[in-house]
């Protein structure tokens, strides 16, 4: 992939993952649960 | 073939990297921690005033919101009862995570641990204190073992004990303001 296209890429997934976290709730509530569950196993 | 390698890797880094950026500016000035991340200052909730409650209700409470003075910062946290007082604990205290995770108990210990909590809805005024006389950690073991460790067996008691013993687990008692420390 050209390197335009590449961050084309990144930007349109950066976008798309924080207004997904922004605007639906249930979305980030089950990141922010998986994120607890890997620090919860793998921080001690 | 290695340029497409690389550039997996990168939206592998990038993926999470946009998720904790997000949800980290998303709930600083927040009402109040999300599950994970801090959030900002407890405004919302009646101001508990008067003498200090029966804190045996927080048996039936699974987390509360906490917030230090300084730094402005609230998370939610287990809380416990034991002895007529109440206790906030903070774990994984010794590992590399961990020291990024529990940032809160390390600044409430070097500060003035000036917080307040907010339980069912209602804020309290409190004070941090760590404490670490093996007696008064025992009560609270047990506590902490039956609500959050599936039981108060001798062994888990114990397992909790040598935790807070070893420095990994923190215990803070949730004291009036103006305690001496």
């Amino acid at each position: 992939m050209s390197t335009k296209n590449y961050l084309i890429l990144c930007a349109v997934i950066s976008a798309g993952l924080s207004l997904s976290l922004l605007y639906i709730p249930s979305f980030s509530l089950l990141v922010e649960q998986l994120m607890l569950l890997f620090l919860s196993t793998n921080a001690g | 073939m290695v340029r497409i390698v690389l550039q997996v890797i990168g939206i592998l880094i990038l993926i999470p990297l946009v998720t904790i950026v997000t949800l980290r500016i998303d709930n600083q000035d927040a009402d109040g921690p999300s599950v994970l991340f801090p959030g900002g200052k407890l405004v919302s909730g009646e101001l508990h005033t008067g003498p200090e409650p029966d804190w045996s209700f927080t048996d039936e409470v699974p987390t509360i919101e906490l917030q230090l003075e300084d730094p402005l910062a609230s998370r939610v946290i287990f809380v416990m009862e034991s002895d007529g007082k109440v206790y906030v604990p903070s774990g994984y205290m010794r590992s590399f995570l961990g020291r990024l995770w529990k940032d809160w108990a390390f600044q409430a210990d070097a500060g003035n641990g000036l917080a307040v909590a907010r339980i069912n809805g209602v804020r309290y005024e409190r004070q941090l204190v760590r404490i670490t006389d093996p007696q008064e950690i025992s009560g609270v073991a047990a506590k902490l073992a039956q609500k959050y460790a599936g039981g108060a067996t001798p062994e888990t008691v114990a397992e909790v004990e040598r935790s807070v013993a070893d420095g990994d687990t923190w215990i803070f008692q949730m004291a009036p303001r103006g305690v001496e420390t």
